[in-house]
């Protein structure tokens, strides 16, 4: 059933809004005059200050019916009583409204006191700030995880996933991830027996600090086995190398020395013209193909190459021969060696403790780089004292407990790289005469 | 034709992956691979045949298995990790913008969580799934104590920031407060390299290494960034650990930590022990704090009551003249705790009674081997290790000197409740001439040297630890403030069958033939001695001569006579009678192998009998070796040599050690 309704909304026809245009400094908001609408807020806030919005009210709240007025009482009570005192009524005057409270409360702007130097332009960032974030644009982070202190015992901790199944029986069980077999497999040992390494290897008599003689006497002469073995090691390279740059440098010089006497040869044979024309035409600049070879020129390469090959014959012969001659020898030394590998793998595969050794690494390692070598961890004979107060301590373990990691098999081993690797520049020449402009 | 298979399609190639395909796959930076490796247990593999897994033309060097990378893309730290990238790439784009103030604002917006309501991320979870059960925390526990108890002794640097570093000693602190109240602590070892320790927690012996203090220098060729990642892992590791250990002993984890007293160098004092139970909270963290609570300077009233009984007991001996020797005996083993130098000795009551068993503290429980002493170190004492090993070893009361930190028991050395003093400072020698001149008088009277307090026990460090190793109370005499120390042994050396250990007496360690050897030899001497004086008196000094060179004549004279022994069979029985014949004829005496007495005469008869079956069992050997191949035989001869060079020399040093306690012995007789 339809309801005749008054009519709602605008009476008049649609127009244009009274602003004419938002153009111009009169549209700002500080030239608009809004004093009437805030008055009306200001009597609205008022309003609702002393109880609440008079045009909202019921009229019985508003007004009562006064039917008889008490005459008397202004006639008992003397003046000032009855008016009251002025400091009261301010104090009466209590809002309808709970008081804004006082306590502080931390803002966003609250601080620990110290102010921050004040900046006039807060979005600028120190040089230092800049250094910092180009870093961590560089992918240089801080950590990302937070270690907390433990405020349970994880290994005792009640299984939510089970807990939530009893509960809500009803929900489609998750699949529980399951880590693959590989990853409980042990990492790689490098020692050379390949068993694994112990985390801290129990110390010998030999590290104590006040060691006794046979124990400190068997690692002193260890060690130093091992020092003169390296500087052996390190003098025979020393000399391969002297020996072989000598080679080379001789062999250079008999090259040289033979080009030269081919090249007198020839001389003597070419007419003075003809090395004339050659050398003018060196001048050209042009390669030219190469020359025919002379039949003296093979004959000579002929000979040269036989004669090499002869040379070649004989050292190999002699060689054979002295094989020959000291074959039981040879044999015996061979044998002798196999035999020491055989004891050596079997010493070390049936070694009484089933720990690896961090000292004697296998060959084939992980990664790219060599591991680093041990430190030498051996106080000298007259280094030793017996007092706990004057120990030097050796051995560094920072180093230590890397290395350790790496023979272990936990990460491959890394080599610091101080610098990171340079883009390469090459140096030209300006050549400022192209760069001239027409008119 | 078999079946053409084609190429990295199956087996090691896809078993396998290369570092670089990993780092791809997982889409993060190469050092944020590493660090989640680090951190999930992933570790490098090698593939049998490297050039069947990589198709590339350049060799890869690393690979791992596919499978675990697999695993690792469920991980959710590394939705943390792609996020840092992301923020990484934000940043890099502003900057190269320059949007400078823009980047900064990316950066400060991702390092609060709080306010931007992401989740902070913890290793908890990933130390849950790699340790499955508490005993493989427990086995992995020796890397993570060595390290942390590295990163506790570091400077500060930018590699090593400050906040890591004092976490990392308070975990260790916790961690050592758990093994003083367990009395879990069972061996030390003083090495060059630092300090070694040993715990039995809950059956699994564990072992670490601490530095010594103020000594670590920081080397460049050392990846921080990889020490920091599993640092972080462990400290992690060692809070779950240090909780579990805490509630299992009734202990409210973390303990109450007082800074103020940390920053006057507390260390284990900083911490206040609570029980979990309110109702024996007071009680609990009284008996726990470190044994300085003032209620406890008098002696303790049990050990007081013991005393006062002794001595009644003592006096009622004096007016009984003789009671039987058992009871005497048994309160001596009562008193065995009661504060002496050393423990008492039992002896036979008659002369040729049996042999009684020394009382020691092997047996007892390691709480109680320092419980009833107090203990001072002087200023050049290393501080912490031994408060650390005397508190877990049952040691209440420390004082120590006010320039090695704050929470002794006293800092007044003339505290007359002290019972031991650990000094290590040389004698003056000063001090020790009365009559030098004036001027070394003055400069001694003022440092006070070599001042003694009476009634007190004065030892250098290593005592304590020697004490802890041999689970007994040492005897200070030989470790006397001056004194030459007897060596430090490793107490984690096992010792083989046959080799020679200083720590046994003789008889515990030398073989038959050794010992009939050494007896047979005995008998001769005094023969000899019996015979002429002048004679042993030129033989001792020939034995002094050897003592003092390394390679004593007679030592090889040994060797090839063992050698002899057992290449010629036939003479073997022999050799010995011939032996003494010619040694007699060297002394210039007569062969009296006549006049044996029957005892020596047995023990001949058992030197010929272990010859025989020695001699025996090598021709079974030698049997045994015809049937090998020449090449295994000649291994076997090999190792065989090496076994007896190796027994020799531990014979030649039981040898030399006989020689020395004889000539003690002698020499104590001689005093006698």
């Amino acid at each position: 059933m339809p309801v005749i309704k008054p009519l709602s909304g605008n009476p008049e026809g649609p127009s244009q809004y009274k602003q004419p245009s938002r153009k111009g400094k009169k549209a700002w908001r500080k030239n608009v005059d809004v004093t009437d609408v805030e008055k009306g807020l200001e009597e609205l806030n008022d309003q609702i200050i002393k109880g609440g919005v008079i045009a909202e009210k019921k009229s019985s709240d508003l007004f009562t019916l006064d039917v008889v007025g008490d005459a008397a009482l202004q006639k008992r009570l003397p003046k000032h009583i009855k008016k009251g005192l002025k400091a009261d009524e301010i104090i009466a005057q209590r809002s309808a409204i709970p008081a804004v409270s006082l306590r502080k409360r931390p803002g966003d702007k609250t601080t620990d006191g110290v102010l921050p130097v004040k900046r006039q332009r807060t979005e600028y960032v120190t040089q230092k700030e800049l250094r910092r974030l180009k870093k961590v644009a560089d992918g240089e982070h801080e950590s990302i995880v937070t270690v907390v202190d433990a405020d349970h015992d994880i290994w005792d901790a009640p299984d939510q996933e089970k807990e939530i199944q009893e509960k809500l029986p009803f929900l489609p069980k998750k699949d529980k991830l399951k880590p693959p077999k590989t990853l409980r497999q042990q990492p790689i040992s490098l020692a050379a027996n390949g068993k694994s390494v112990p985390a801290v290897i129990k110390p010998t008599g030999g590290y104590s600090y006040n060691p006794e003689f046979a124990d400190y006497q068997d690692r002193l002469i260890e060690a130093s086995k091992h020092v003169v073995d390296a500087e052996r090691k390190r003098l025979e390279e020393l000399e391969a190398d002297h020996i072989k740059a000598e080679a080379a440098a001789r062999s250079r010089a008999e090259a040289e020395a033979a080009e030269a006497r081919a090249d007198l040869s020839e001389w003597e044979e070419d007419s003075a013209w003809e090395g004339i024309e050659s050398g003018g035409e060196e001048l050209s600049g042009k390669k030219k193909r190469p020359e025919r070879k002379t039949q003296a020129q093979r004959n000579k390469i002929k000979r040269r190459k036989e004669a090499e090959r002869k040379a070649k014959h004989e050292a190999a012969l002699k060689k054979k021969y002295g094989q020959v001659e000291r074959i039981d020898q040879l044999a015996e030394e061979v044998y002798e060696k196999e035999n020491a590998l055989q004891v050596q793998k079997i010493e070390m595969s049936d070694d009484s403790d089933d720990e690896g050794n961090d000292e004697e690494l296998r060959r084939r390692q992980l990664g790219k780089f060599k591991l680093p070598e041990k430190d030498l961890e051996l106080v000298l004979p007259d280094e030793l004292e017996e007092s706990l107060r004057r120990l030097k301590p050796e051995g560094n373990l920072l180093r230590d407990r890397f290395r350790n990691m790496l023979v272990r098999g936990k990460m491959e081993s890394r080599r610091k790289i101080p610098f990171r690797k340079q883009a390469k520049t090459k140096v030209t020449e300006k050549w400022t005469y192209k760069d001239f402009v027409l008119g | 034709m078999g079946k053409v298979k084609k190429r990295g399609v199956a087996g090691q190639a896809k078993n396998y992956i290369t570092r670089t395909q990993a780092v791809k796959k997982l889409q993060i930076s190469l050092p944020d691979f590493r660090k989640l490796c680090i951190w999930k247990g992933i570790y490098p593999r090698e593939p049998r045949n490297k050039k069947k897994v990589s198709k590339s033309a350049t060799a890869s060097t690393t690979f791992y298995y596919t499978k675990d990378i697999q695993y690792l893309l469920h991980e959710p730290l590394l939705a943390k990790f792609r996020d840092q990238k992301v923020l990484e790439k934000k940043i890099s784009k502003a900057l190269g913008r320059g949007d400078v103030s823009d980047a900064a604002r990316f950066e400060r917006h991702a390092a609060r969580p709080e306010k931007t309501g992401k989740p902070r991320y913890t290793l908890n979870h990933v130390i849950r799934e790699r340790y499955p059960t508490f005993a493989d925390a427990l086995r992995d526990l020796d890397d993570c104590l060595s390290m942390l108890f590295l990163f506790a002794n570091l400077p500060s640097t930018s590699a090593v920031p400050a906040k890591m570093i004092a976490r990392c000693e308070r975990l260790c602190l916790e961690f050592q407060h758990y093994l003083i109240v367990s009395h879990s602590l069972r061996k030390s070892f003083l090495s060059i390299k630092g300090i070694y320790y040993q715990a039995n927690i809950q059956g699994e012996d564990i072992l670490w290494l601490v530095p010594y203090k103020f000594n670590q220098r920081i080397v460049g060729d050392i990846d921080f960034r990889i020490m920091g990642t599993f640092v972080e892992f462990y400290m992690t590791l060692l809070g779950f650990v240090n909780y579990r250990l805490y509630t299992s002993v009734g202990l409210k984890y973390p303990p109450k930590f007082d800074q103020l007293k940390d920053d006057q160098g507390g260390e284990l004092g900083a911490f206040a022990l609570e029980g979990i139970n309110l109702a024996t909270d007071a009680e609990a963290t009284k008996a726990i704090t470190n044994g300085e609570s003032t209620e406890q300077h008098g002696p303790d009233p049990k050990v007081q009551a013991e005393v006062d009984k002794i001595v009644r007991q003592l006096k009622e001996d004096d007016t009984n003249g003789d009671k039987p020797a058992e009871a005497d005996v048994a309160g001596d083993a009562e008193e065995a705790e009661v504060p002496s130098d050393a423990i008492d000795k039992f002896e036979p009551v008659a002369a040729g009674g049996d042999i009684l068993p020394q009382p020691s503290y092997s047996s007892s429980d390691p709480a109680k081997l320092f419980s009833n002493f107090t203990f001072y170190l002087s200023r050049e004492t290393p501080r912490q290790p031994l408060e650390f090993i005397l508190r877990a070893f049952g040691c209440k009361r420390i004082g120590w000197d006010s320039v090695l930190g704050d929470g002794s028991f006293t800092t007044d050395e003339s505290d007359p409740s002290i019972t031991h003093q650990i000094v290590d400072r040389p004698v003056v020698q000063a001090a020790m001439e009365a009559g030098g001149d004036g001027e070394d008088n003055q400069t001694a009277q003022k440092l006070g040297p070599n001042a003694r307090y009476p009634g007190r026990i004065y030892v250098q460090p290593q005592w304590v630890w020697d004490c802890v190793n041999d689970e007994e109370i040492k005897s200070p005499e030989n470790y006397a403030p001056g004194a030459a120390l007897p060596p430090h042994l490793s107490p984690f050396v096992k010792s083989k069958e046959g080799q020679y250990d200083p720590t046994l007496p003789l008889d515990a360690q030398e073989t038959e033939a050794e010992a009939l050897d050494a007896e047979i030899a005995d008998g001769d001497e005094e023969e000899a001695g019996s015979d002429n004086d002048m004679d042993v008196a030129s033989d001792n000094e020939d034995e002094d001569d050897d003592f003092g060179g390394f390679s004593g004549e007679e030592d090889e004279e040994d060797e090839e006579d063992e050698e002899e022994a057992s290449d010629e069979d036939e003479e073997a029985a022999t050799t010995l009678q011939r032996q003494r014949e010619l040694e007699a004829e060297i002394s210039g005496k007569q062969v009296k192998s006549k006049q044996v007495d029957p005892k020596m005469k047995a023990k001949l008869e058992a030197r010929k009998e272990l010859e025989k079956k020695a001699k025996e069992e090598a021709e079974d050997l030698e049997r045994a070796k015809g049937m090998l191949s020449k090449k295994k035989r000649k291994l076997f001869e090999q190792m065989q040599y090496t076994n007896k060079k190796k027994s020799t020399e531990d014979e030649k040093l039981r040898a030399k050690r006989r020689k020395l306690e004889k000539e003690l012995a002698a020499k104590k007789a001689g005093k006698a």
